[in-house]
């Protein structure tokens, strides 16, 4: 269970997120909306302590995460490549992480087959450092990572924007598989709305650090969203 | 046109996010440089006098024309060196609407405009104007000067083309160090004198003037090669073309550490696989033998103890004087990753001091070597691992906890200063001062080996407390934590 209490954070007297109060339960899956400047990614280093808050707080099982580090065994992120350490191959990038995660090697081997179609051929033994990969594979490493930490909370920042049709209806797919597998806590922003509203099972969207609609998914959730954006 | 890409770089120069710190640093370095200069010039109007003073009796002028070679084949190592190549990030400018010729046009003034240009020109016309005009007239002077601009501009082409060359293919820079070693050698073992080839060449130019076409031609295709090198390889892949498999690797040995182990597998990697924490590495490898420098007979016979210690200290503490001045900045591309990563703050710190702990062990194994010289050089250096392992890796941990600028790791080294800053001012000064603190009052009042012994004592004391010590350097660290997150975000 994760919660957020009267939560400040501004940039040079900027307000970016502010939010008073918002609790998160497990196994939910929270989709992110917003205009660019809404505050989500913020939002998300807050939630990893990456960032320090002016005010307030987040709770994740009772403690707060900028005080202890409880949170990390079962928490996993990618927000963008400053997740990836780029001068590593994507399998030892794999095993480095299953490491920290008390994963064996083979174990991770293991993991790794599951993920065939996902890498499309073009990810694992491609002889190159994670540098050298397209955007697009990058991102499947970083969100291929995360999944190997069979997290109780996971974070993904815009997944969909740099993933190819095919690979963004396998991401989805396989989010969902995981979800029912084990009551994960998982918190996607987007700006594709059609995708976050078939993935998540809630939405908040926010607008200049606000949370301003907090909306349980149904078959209406599609167009009061689209009405929100439209021009 | 390129006057408005030079505004551009000028602008990109001021509006640098790290501007302040940038032009600082430039003022020093132009400080150096007209300081450079300005030797340059006097050097020049005293050259006549110089020669004559050195070379009584002799033909000045002969003298003079035998060192101008000289100077150019060192002024070809030198560029190797120093000379940056001139780029623009000419990516946002390839899809406008600008001749890719004006392009490299720019590149090209835009090299153009450094010191070491100038040098040559200040050193060599004034004798050229005030000896060898008045004697073999002006025209023939002119000639002189306009091949020296020649052989200046030849250099600083060819220099650029060599170098970008060696970035595609490392046999350029065999080739390169080949080919000049090749002449040193030949001239210093007399098998061809650089001197007299020299002397024939710009006396023969003093009488027949119009001989001064040869460099010209030369320059001239120097420039044409370069512009038609740079012409064929403006396009937005990377003019490396290396496409070696790379391969995974790993390192058994530390899988007893734990996460620690891990890593510490992740910094051999990062010097591995990137060449500027690689260049540091491998130049605290070769220092190794400034030995032959610090521990000098004379001074062991004379006993000057004092003298090696700090000698010591400085050649097993190398790697974590240098490798430490970036610590977490090396990190600095995937910073965020680390630390929302499943590990502890506590575990990350532990990793760097055990890194420290490796490779000082390592390096005084290598150094170990030098006790052929004499035994005792092993017990003080025994004192100085003690010593780095202890405090001095202490201190550099401490250091980077306020270091808050990210660097790009796969520059090279040489002459870039990017994340240097005030701290690192600071922090040099630290390892010099804390040895001398400690062996000060001991090397006074007893003598030198009781000193060097404070030394060792207190350094294994305080390795020996290294738990202790990684909970301050932790609570120190995150309390600094998010600085350096958002630092190094800055790119």
């Amino acid at each position: 269970m994760i919660t957020v209490k009267n939560l400040v954070k501004t940039y040079t007297g900027r307000i970016v997120v502010d939010i008073a109060a918002l609790q998160i339960n497990e196994g939910e899956i929270i989709g992110l909306v917003g205009n660019n400047g809404a505050g989500k990614t913020t939002f998300f280093r807050l939630m990893l302590d990456l960032i320090k808050a002016d005010r307030g707080e987040i709770l994740s099982g009772e403690k707060n995460v900028a005080v202890s580090e409880d949170w990390k065994p079962y928490t996993a992120a990618y927000l963008d490549e400053g997740f990836l350490i780029d001068y590593l191959t994507p399998e030892e990038y794999f095993y480095f992480v299953g490491k920290l995660n008390n994963r064996s090697k083979a174990d991770v081997d293991e993991f790794l087959k599951s993920f065939d179609t996902f890498f499309d051929g073009s990810v694992l033994k491609s002889g190159k450092y994670i540098r050298e990969l397209s955007k697009g594979n990058q991102f499947k490493v970083g969100i291929a990572g995360c999944l190997l930490q069979n997290p109780g909370v996971l974070l993904l920042d815009e997944p969909f924007a740099n993933l190819d049709p095919t690979t963004q209806l396998r991401l989805i797919k396989m989010l969902k598989e995981m979800h029912a597998q084990r009551r994960m806590t998982i918190f996607i922003s987007s700006h594709d709305l059609n995708h976050i509203t078939e993935v998540s099972t809630r939405i908040l969207l926010m607008e200049k650090g606000l949370i301003i609609k907090d909306l349980h998914t149904n078959q209406d959730t599609l167009s009061e969203l689209e009405d929100y954006f439209k021009v | 046109m390129i006057r408005i890409l030079l505004n551009h770089q000028w602008k990109s120069f001021w509006r640098s996010r790290n501007a302040g710190k940038s032009l600082a640093l430039q003022i020093v370095i132009g400080f150096f440089t007209v300081y450079l200069l300005f030797s340059a010039i006097a050097m020049g109007f005293m050259l006549q006098k110089l020669l004559t003073n050195f070379f009584p009796g002799q033909d000045i002028i002969k003298i003079f024309c035998g060192f101008i070679l000289y100077y150019f084949l060192s002024d070809v190592l030198i560029r190797f060196m120093i000379q940056d190549l001139p780029t623009l990030t000419i990516q946002p400018y390839l899809v406008q609407n600008i001749r890719r010729s004006q392009l490299i046009r720019f590149l090209n003034v835009r090299s153009m405009i450094t010191a070491i240009n100038f040098v040559p020109l200040f050193l060599f016309i004034p004798f050229t104007i005030m000896v060898i005009a008045p004697k073999y007239g002006g025209l023939t002077a002119f000639a002189f000067i306009i091949s020296i601009v020649s052989f200046t501009l030849f250099n600083h082409f060819i220099i650029l083309y060599v170098k970008r060359k060696s970035i595609i293919n490392s046999w350029w820079y065999v080739i390169f160090f080949g080919v000049i070693g090749a002449f040193a050698a030949a001239d210093y073992f007399h098998f061809f004198s650089l001197r007299d080839a020299s002397a024939a060449v710009f006396i023969k130019m003093l009488a027949m003037p119009f001989l001064c076409m040869l460099p010209v031609g030369m320059a001239i295709i120097a420039f044409i090669n370069n512009y038609r090198f740079l012409l064929a390889n403006l396009y937005l892949e990377d003019i490396v073309s290396k496409s070696r498999k790379k391969e995974g690797a790993e390192y058994t040995f530390l899988h007893r550490f734990g996460n620690t182990g891990e890593l510490i597998g992740l910094d051999i990697k990062l010097i591995l696989r990137n060449k500027r924490p690689r260049s540091v590495a491998m130049i605290s490898l070769l220092l190794l033998f400034y030995g032959f420098i610090f521990y000098k007979p004379q001074y062991i016979q004379e006993g000057k103890w004092y003298f090696l210690i700090f000698g010591a200290i400085f050649i097993t503490g190398l790697f974590i004087i240098s490798y430490g001045q970036f610590l977490f900045a090396w990190q600095s591309a995937h910073f965020d990753g680390m630390m929302a990563g499943n590990l502890s703050a506590r575990t990350y710190i532990k990793s760097k001091l055990q890194l420290f702990t490796g490779v000082s062990s390592v390096i005084f194994l290598l150094s170990s070597l030098y006790g052929f010289l004499n035994w005792k050089i092993v017990v003080i250096q025994l004192a100085a691992y003690l010593y780095n392992i202890g405090i001095q890796s202490i201190i550099a941990v401490y250091f980077a906890t306020f270091s808050y600028k990210a660097i790009d790791i796969g520059r090279s080294a040489t002459f870039n200063y990017q994340g240097m800053s005030a701290e690192r001012w600071v922090y040099a000064l630290a390892i010099y001062v804390v040895p001398i603190v400690i062996y000060l009052p001991f090397g006074w009042l007893i003598n030198a080996w009781a000193g060097i012994t404070a030394i060792g004592v207190l350094g294994l004391t305080s390795y020996l407390l290294q738990d202790w010590w990684t909970d301050i350097l932790t609570k120190g660290f995150l309390k600094r934590k998010y600085k350096i997150l958002d630092g190094f975000r800055e790119k």
